[in-house]
């Protein structure tokens, strides 16, 4: 973070790879060589990405802390600042702010098994974590990802995915809401997709992100499976702006998105007034 | 008339007619009237009636709209006006609201109270009307006004002190009429004789001080667009920052947004903090809707507005 | 603190003198409006006011400002960060209510992640408070919130009238060297003045709120909310006026070529206010936007910094908002609600 914390700095498109129809991961890269060194960040952190003359939003840092040189932020163009980055190509600018917030509890869920449950365009903020524990693997245990998106299109990272499912310390689970000619995988809903595998609580962290209505009812059916409150952590969407915790938009209850999370558990949403409202 | 007015909400309320009553209350100090919602009978006492009833309740009517049952308000002559205009709009339903209407003597403009006695509104304990002056209470004192010296601007052109779109009635509907000394939209001829560059310098300073708090368009009857276009974020049309090019656009649009059903309630220019002259903006496109096509807003509920109506034989081919 | 007087006739003198040095800030009258601007002599300060429209919040955290600038050549970009003053300045006429704002902003603006664009103005700043007038404005209420607008907490000068004289407390370094710029003009005070002129008790209306953050904060999810929030009509005055509220939004303005990227109040009681992209909205109707700036005030304000409430009683909101909604009016409900639990 920059002394000025609304300066961002300067960073370069190297990669556009497309995800889906409306989805892209870019990879940047910081145009001060020093930079590039010393810019550090943890998995479930997020940056202000500028297109200057267009505006400012949040992105999760995709990528992974372990890999160096460059940052990878996947980006639905919703918005008009994201629909705006998505104009940009190989070699033009952008201003990356951070990184911000706080990130997912790395050093507390050492040792555990970690499952992750995704669902569509909330799959690269676990992402990041998914490659930090790969990265790390003696500290972690086992590894299970559950994910889901309307259609095969609609699937971010299909390369990883395969690469996932041949992976002897990955156990992969990819559903879609309605298939096509294309898909011999399951088809269904994540929540109940989830209930089928019934992955068992003990010694385990559930890691969820993606629609409300789909983070709702995944963590009713990890509750009634057994999964304390302490142990399913997952990322907020809120309307950020500063991403400094002064702006006054993304609070929850005494809590700014941008500054105390996005990362949250539930036994911590439970207690702040009004976080579970939505 | 106030007890009169507690008996008909108090029916109104007991038969179940309507959810709940929008009229006038008492603020916290004296000279303070505010907007009340009365939902039950132990709350209709709090319903006053006088000569600080500033505000335009016709506005509250389209939020009632989120009732299952109907809504009740109090009306002004020119408040009236509103409820024509929402009618023509097609923004509520008749059925939808019952209007209490009262026979208005003329409100006080807090502003100009305040110079014409030299003493700050907080001082003053009560208004009351008394004919063709009002008596101020402060403190032990009473003393009187005439009316022409401290009315709104609005009520010295009055041509309709009574409601004329109503259920109920408060009040005889007495004839009230001020000698303004001079036309109504005096105020705009006077910026018309300006020059160009001359006008353009004088709104450009009243534009330069507002902060955009939206109080202007909140306030409006008319501004009842789901998705201001100002709000809207694909395409941006206007800017956040308060700068003078945002500004200007923003009054500019709104002035022109508002041509030919603005009712000069000038609630615009009552509730600005920054006391930006609004009315002579709107006043001004008051004047060319009455020039241009003999139309004077909120009046006939079957006169169709002038900037909705077309004809296929229109001799605009842009039409 | 030292403890000085200065004729009332040799304020104009003073301030002159200071404004040769600094840029002098006072409260100035603009179409009937009162707002603290910067001016060139003291001839266009008022100093008989009750207090500004807007709060000199303004000063630190400016209605619009430019951060940075940026300009494209071929595809490299160049920022340049905005440079918040050009010169030191002194605030004349400050009351203590926002003299105190001004500490609670210090928690948002100051620390975890400080803006150098607010700390800079707080740093090359002086305050000159004025105490309040006695009696002060009858709405006003400081004194619930634990405020004397008579003392010279947080200010580096306070001039207290007292008459033909004005009391003046030396309360910082930085109030030493205003005061010096025209020392003759600040006599000590003999044993009998020091005893006679003494400032007015100022009497003000007072509510016990010890058990405010408490009450509230079991109101969640009661009804209150719905119907004490059907008069507000959506506008941002009572934001805009009030001398804490620190709510804003950061928007480009100019080409993708070049611009200035700007900082604007913004207000929590506009309905697209934390509206997300997706076009879901945390707190859709005016019930939840209120709360949720009520509960800013009284509960999660001070729960996140550990601080007092943030209100200070100026009374503007009530004074302004054109729902003629009264804070006051919502602190006696507050209060007056036993317990939901029932």
């Amino acid at each position: 973070m920059s002394d000025n914390i609304y300066l961002p700095w300067i960073a370069t498109i190297t990669e556009v790879r497309p995800e889906t129809a409306d989805t892209s991961t870019f990879v940047v890269t910081f145009d001060d060589p020093q930079l590039r060194e010393s810019f550090t960040y943890l998995p479930g952190q997020f940056a202000e990405l500028s297109n200057f003359g267009v505006g400012e939003c949040p992105i999760g840092i995709a990528s992974s802390p372990t890999w160096a040189g460059s940052l990878e932020f996947c980006v639905r163009a919703v918005g008009t600042v994201t629909n705006a980055i998505h104009d940009l190509d190989v070699g033009d600018k952008l201003g990356v702010r951070g990184p911000l917030g706080n990130s997912w509890p790395i050093e507390e869920i050492e040792g555990k098994d970690l499952l992750f449950i995704g669902g569509g365009i909330g799959l690269p903020p676990l992402r990041s974590l998914i490659h930090y524990v790969l990265d790390n693997r003696e500290r972690y245990g086992a590894v299970e990802i559950i994910y889901g998106a309307r259609s095969p299109q609609d699937l971010v990272y299909k390369q990883e995915l395969k690469q996932w499912e041949e992976q002897p310390d990955v156990d992969l689970y990819v559903t879609v809401d309605a298939g096509d000619g294309t898909w011999d995988g399951p088809v269904g809903f994540v929540p109940p997709f989830l209930r089928e595998i019934n992955p068992t609580p003990e010694n385990k962290v559930a890691f969820t992100c993606g629609p409300p209505i789909m983070i709702k009812l995944v963590v009713e059916a990890l509750e009634e499976m057994g999964y304390a409150d302490a142990n399913i952590v997952t990322t907020l969407e809120m309307k950020m702006k500063c991403g400094v915790g002064k702006c006054g938009r993304c609070n929850i209850g005494d809590r700014y998105v941008c500054r105390d999370g996005p990362v949250f558990s539930f036994d911590q949403l439970r207690r702040i007034p009004g976080a579970l409202e939505a | 008339m106030q007890d009169r007015l507690h008996d008909i909400v108090r029916k109104l309320l007991g038969e179940g007619t309507i959810e709940y009553f929008i009229g006038y209350g008492a603020g916290s100090e004296p000279h303070r009237v505010v907007p009340c919602f009365v939902t039950s009978d132990h709350e209709v006492e709090r319903l006053v009636w006088g000569p600080l009833c500033l505000q335009n309740l016709s506005k509250y009517v389209l939020q009632a709209k989120d009732l299952e049952g109907k809504a009740g308000v109090l009306v002004k002559g020119c408040d009236t006006r509103a409820i024509v205009e929402l009618l023509k709009q097609h923004q509520i339903e008749r059925e939808e609201v019952v209007v209490i209407g009262v026979a208005c003597q003329g409100q006080v403009d807090p502003r100009t109270l305040e110079e014409v006695l030299g003493v700050p509104m907080e001082q003053v304990q009560g208004v009351e009307d008394a004919g063709d002056q009002f008596v101020v209470t402060i403190g032990e004192d009473e003393r009187t006004v005439a009316k022409e010296q401290v009315l709104l601007g609005k009520c010295l052109y009055c041509r309709h002190p009574s409601a004329f779109e109503y259920d109920f009635t408060l009040g005889e509907i007495v004839p009230f009429s001020i000698d303004a000394g001079e036309s109504e939209f005096a105020m705009v001829e006077e910026l018309e004789r300006l020059s160009v560059e001359e006008r353009r310098a004088f709104w450009q300073k009243q534009f330069a001080r507002c902060i955009r708090c939206n109080a202007c368009r909140e306030v409006c009857y008319a501004c009842y667009c789901k998705e201001c276009i100002f709000d809207r974020k694909m395409p941006r049309w206007l800017d956040k920052p308060p700068l003078l090019s945002e500004n200007e656009i923003y009054h500019l649009i709104r002035a022109v947004h508002l041509a030919g059903r603005c009712i000069d309630c000038r609630e615009c220019e009552r509730v600005c903090p920054m006391n930006l002259p609004l009315s002579r903006l709107y006043k001004k496109v008051q004047k060319d809707i009455a020039e241009l096509f003999d139309y004077e807003a909120g009046i006939e509920l079957d006169e169709v507005p002038p900037l909705v109506s077309f004809e296929l034989d229109d001799q605009d081919p842009f039409m | 603190m030292e403890r000085k007087k200065l004729q009332k006739s040799d304020l104009s003198r003073w301030l002159d003198r200071i404004a040769q040095e600094h840029e002098l800030i006072g409260p100035s009258e603009d179409d009937g409006v009162i707002r603290f601007q910067p001016v060139e002599s003291s001839a266009e300060i008022a100093v008989e006011f009750a207090n500004s429209l807007i709060p000199p919040k303004s000063l630190f955290f400016p209605a619009v400002e430019s951060l940075f600038s940026f300009h494209k050549r071929g595809k490299d970009i160049e920022l340049e960060a905005t440079e918040p003053l050009d010169r030191d300045r002194v605030v004349f006429g400050i009351r203590n209510c926002d003299v105190q704002s001004l500490s609670l902003l210090d928690y948002v603006f100051g620390q975890d992640l400080e803006d150098v664009y607010y700390q800079e103005r707080r740093a090359r700043t002086a305050l000159i408070a004025l105490a309040c007038p006695t009696p002060p404005r009858s709405s006003c209420f400081c004194t619930t919130f634990g405020i004397d607008p008579l003392s010279s907490d947080g200010s580096d000068v306070l001039l207290t009238d007292v008459g033909d004289v004005y009391l003046v407390d030396v309360v910082t370094e930085k109030g030493e060297g205003l005061v010096s710029l025209a020392e003759d003009l600040f006599p000590g005070l003999t044993d009998d003045e020091a005893r006679q002129l003494q400032p007015r008790p100022v009497e003000m209306k007072k509510v016990d709120i010890s058990q405010l953050r408490e009450k509230v904060e079991a109101l969640w999810e009661d009804e209150y909310w719905h119907k004490m929030s059907l008069p507000c009509l959506g506008c941002g005055i009572c934001t805009y006026v009030c001398p804490t509220c620190h709510c804003f939004d950061i928007v480009d303005v100019g080409s993708t070529l070049e611009g200035e990227r700007y900082r604007c109040w913004d207000s929590c009681m506009y309905s697209d206010f934390a509206l997300m992209a997706s076009g879901e909205n945390p707190r859709p109707t005016k019930r939840e936007r209120i709360r949720n700036r009520y509960f800013h005030k009284f509960s999660t304000f001070p729960s996140r910094y550990g601080s007092g409430y943030a209100c200070v009683g100026c009374a503007r909101c009530l004074i302004h908002c054109p729902g003629g909604m009264e804070i006051t009016e919502v602190i006696k409900d507050i209060l007056a609600k036993e317990s939901i639990s029932e």
